[in-house]
């Protein structure tokens, strides 16, 4: 594929992650700052996530861009089916997303820089409420709906370079986005009572700076390490601060075993300091991955991930435990790489269980 | 097919793939509060704003009897009032001859007057109506009073129409007298109104007055003498159509048809009535209603957190009635609340520049409210705190009921002397308030 073709179907990419880079992803997610995004494309999440801190198409880790050898663009959607059992109450919820999208490619004396769009924090939620309250000293039933729009996106750009066995990469990222409020309350008697309804908007801003390297172990074992340190999220309204939250240290490591050329393994560990983020109900996560790729053609990815999520209820760490699987498929001298990629998922929290699908699709042009 | 083509045609099913996904979501979850809920919910407050009404007076003579859009007919043990009108003069001779280009004229000589009234406001349990009617003196106009008229109250009267009797009579017609009740229509039927027409004979005309007459009109009944005429404001006033001959010579012939009406129509030149009541007196105490028309203005005093953020679900005004009332008449009533165009006092004008639409009526009673008086004016708050430029004030009236129709309820000043006491805020403890319910401003982005 030339460039020529290429721009145009990279441009698609990025309009599309540009206006869909939203969707509900937990009622866990309600009370907190939202729930957070992955770094991973599809070929690292068919591992649990567990190649994403060696994988130049995720954004997990800065060094691995380094892998990139020549300009690629990017781009991961993702389609979610779930369902809700909230103590009894159950219902479905269905999303689609386009939670990552990278450019990126070797400049000068080695070093490859990178450019990505990811989703840091989905905000989108939609509830229902049935309730009762007392006015003028009798019952009125009531409904309100609200509802958010909205999260908070990463914007990275990344420098790397490979030095031998040892790739170094440092990034800069940019926290923006925004969620659009409308909570409505209606009221059985329409007679007596008018429906009110509030809207607004929320202008999210923040920043942070991560670090990577990957090391070379010989010809069949990396080792990778990552930090990242984001400073605050700045909720804004109309221009005044109506929210200012810390946002997590995230350090991590991971390993890939490469013991046959067909055949690769990989665990990661991450720790992110997310308790720091508000008073109550956030909780400092680990989480991790373990997976494995096997074939060169069409291989066969799987992998399994767990670990707690960052904010949830009733004083008690939420968890989520996910099998993948997938495959990938390169086309026209491997510079286009289609991955698909299918997981289960579930989660607990107070009072709730969450299971679900998402079939996430990977697209990488090299042109 | 070549790889290329296998790769070019991957990449654009890959494209509509991802397109595809971003089309759907449908992100409704089951709600648990608080735990899976938003921390920030709207709340509904209710507040009562027990001074928010302030600088709160009475004022009369907004509509006098003369303005009316009906005259009012009562009689004891009520108040006795009386319409009055005087028409306007005839041309007292007409042609004789126009087909021989005959420019000569005659005095006509009245055989018979019809006098048409429409009644309005009849009660339903109204029973023995009868109208009567007096010739008054010449000159009558707004500052005739019940008293100075009394003399000719006293005179026997012209006629006499039992209303019942006519309206019990084959067509409504009284063959005697030639008295009759003209067809109802469907909105007679709503309004309870009639069209009466009584015969009077040539004896009502003055050829010395042009023609001029003026009627007053006193009503009895068994129970509830309380009625409406309609007048030259409302448009359907009583008028007078001339029977009529010309006077040729000594020779009284038929006039010329072509150059003469058959007869001759006449209207009220004036029209009012007068009553034995006095005008409401006025206290510290908020008083609306009577004849001349009283009206209560109050101002509102908006909370700021209303003015900058809140949404208003409902507004109330509670108005507590003294219980000394200033005037009671069998009449249906209802009060009426209307925001002022600009904020002059007692000449503050009504927004009249176009039809307005907000304005509130509280639910009709008879005489007097038994209870505190509640008044939905939530869309006059939603007004006023849409516009901030408009005056929070509003004009509270009394008025009297007049169907047109069964689902509007529409009413007018000045057409009752039911009169109403409500404590004002010179009285701490009973004082209008409003009762409001609102959603503050939500903070949203707070987790």
């Amino acid at each position: 594929m030339t460039f020529r073709r290429a721009y145009p179907l990279a441009l698609a990419l990025v309009v599309g992650a540009a206006v869909s880079l939203r969707a509900q992803d937990s009622p866990l997610g309600i009370q907190g700052l939202g729930m957070p995004g992955r770094f991973e494309s599809a070929r690292a999440r068919a591992t649990g996530g567990a190649f994403a801190a060696f994988d130049p198409f995720s954004v997990l880790t800065d060094a691995s861009v380094s892998g990139l050898g020549r300009l690629t663009a990017t781009a991961t959607g993702a389609a979610s089916y779930l369902t809700d059992d909230l103590g009894g109450l159950s219902g479905s919820r269905r999303s689609s997303r386009f939670p990552l999208f990278q450019i990126g490619g070797p400049a000068w004396s080695h070093i490859v820089l990178a450019a990505a769009f990811s989703t840091y924090l989905d905000r989108s939620y939609h509830v229902v409420i049935n309730d009762t309250i007392t006015l003028g000293g009798s019952s009125q039933a009531i409904s309100d709906d609200l509802s958010a729009d909205g999260g908070v996106t990463d914007m990275r750009f990344v420098a790397a370079r490979r030095f031998g066995h040892l790739a170094l990469g440092a990034g800069l990222h940019l926290l923006a986005g925004s969620s659009r409020f409308q909570f409505t309350r209606s009221f059985s008697d329409t007679s007596t009572y008018g429906q009110a309804s509030q809207a607004g908007e929320v202008a999210f801003r923040g920043s942070g700076l991560s670090a990577s390297a990957i090391l070379a172990v010989g010809n069949h074992l990396q080792v990778a390490a990552l930090y990242r340190s984001d400073s605050h999220l700045r909720g804004e309204e109309n221009g005044t601060v109506v929210a200012r939250n810390d946002l997590p240290t995230t350090v991590g490591g991971a390993l890939l075993w490469q013991p046959a050329p067909e055949a690769s393994l990989a665990v990661s560990l991450l720790r992110r300091s997310w308790a720091t983020a508000a008073d109550s109900n956030a909780y400092n996560t680990t989480s991790w991955s373990a997976g494995a790729e096997f074939g060169r053609a069409i291989p066969l990815r799987v992998g399994v991930r767990g670990g707690d999520l960052p904010f949830g209820p009733g004083g008690q760490t939420p968890r989520e435990f996910a099998f993948a699987f997938g495959t990938g498929r390169t086309f026209a001298g491997a510079r286009g790489i289609i991955d698909v990629t299918l997981e289960r998922l579930r989660r607990t929290g107070a009072g709730l269980t969450e299971t679900g699908w998402t079939a996430l699709l990977s697209v990488a042009v090299r042109p | 097919m070549s790889p290329r083509h296998l790769g070019r045609g991957a990449g654009v099913l890959a494209v509509l793939a991802l397109a595809a996904l971003a089309c759907f979501q449908d992100p409704t979850s089951p709600a648990q509060c608080p735990a899976y809920c938003p921390g920030g919910r709207l709340t509904t407050v209710e507040s009562l704003l027990a001074t928010a009404i302030e600088r709160d007076s009475s004022f009369q003579g907004y509509v006098e009897a003369h303005r009316a859009g009906a005259l009012v007919a009562s009689a004891p043990p009520g108040v006795d009032s009386r319409p009055i009108f005087e028409t306007l003069p005839i041309s007292i001779r007409a042609f004789i001859d126009s087909a021989t280009s005959d420019t000569a004229t005659g005095p006509i000589v009245v055989d018979s007057m019809k006098l048409t009234v429409i009644v309005l406001r009849r009660f339903a349990a109204l029973r023995n109506l009868t109208l009567s009617f007096y010739r008054l003196p010449l000159g009558i106009d707004s500052t005739s009073t019940f008293a100075g008229l009394a003399p000719a109250f006293a005179a026997a009267p012209l006629r006499t129409v039992n209303v019942d009797s006519l309206l019990a009579a084959p067509d409504h017609r009284d063959s005697v007298t030639g008295d009759t009740i003209l067809p109802l229509s469907a909105v007679d039927s709503v309004r309870q109104s009639l069209t009466v027409r009584v015969k009077f004979d040539q004896s009502v005309f003055s050829q010395a007055d042009s023609g001029r007459l003026a009627i007053g009109v006193r009503i009895s009944a068994d129970s509830l003498a309380s009625i409406a005429l309609g007048s030259l404001e409302s448009g359907e006033r009583a008028q007078v159509t001339w029977f009529y001959r010309v006077d040729s010579a000594g020779t009284i012939v038929q006039p010329d048809t072509l150059r003469n009406p058959k007869t001759i129509l006449q209207s009220p030149r004036f029209d009012g009535f007068v009553s034995d009541l006095a005008p409401v007196a006025l206290d510290a105490n908020l008083t609306v209603g009577g004849v001349p028309s009283t009206r209560a203005l109050m101002r509102v005093a908006l909370p700021r957190v209303l003015r900058d953020s809140s949404q208003i679900i409902r507004a109330t005004l509670l108005l507590v009635p003294t219980g000394a009332a200033a005037v009671t008449t069998p009449d249906s009533v209802f009060l009426q609340a209307r925001r002022i165009a600009t904020d002059l006092g007692a000449k503050s004008p009504y927004a009249l520049d176009v039809p307005d639409t907000f304005f509130v009526n509280s639910t009709p009673f008879v005489g007097q409210p038994g209870d505190t008086v509640r008044m939905e004016i939530t869309k006059l708050f939603r007004l006023w705190q849409a516009d901030t430029t408009a005056p929070t004030a509003l004009y509270l009236t009394l008025l009297a009921i007049d169907r047109a129709d069964t689902v509007t309820l529409r009413g007018f000043e000045g057409e009752t002397f039911n009169a109403v006491r409500f404590f004002s805020s010179r009285t701490p403890a009973f004082r209008p308030s409003i009762l409001l319910t609102f959603v503050p401003r939500l903070k949203f982005g707070a987790p």
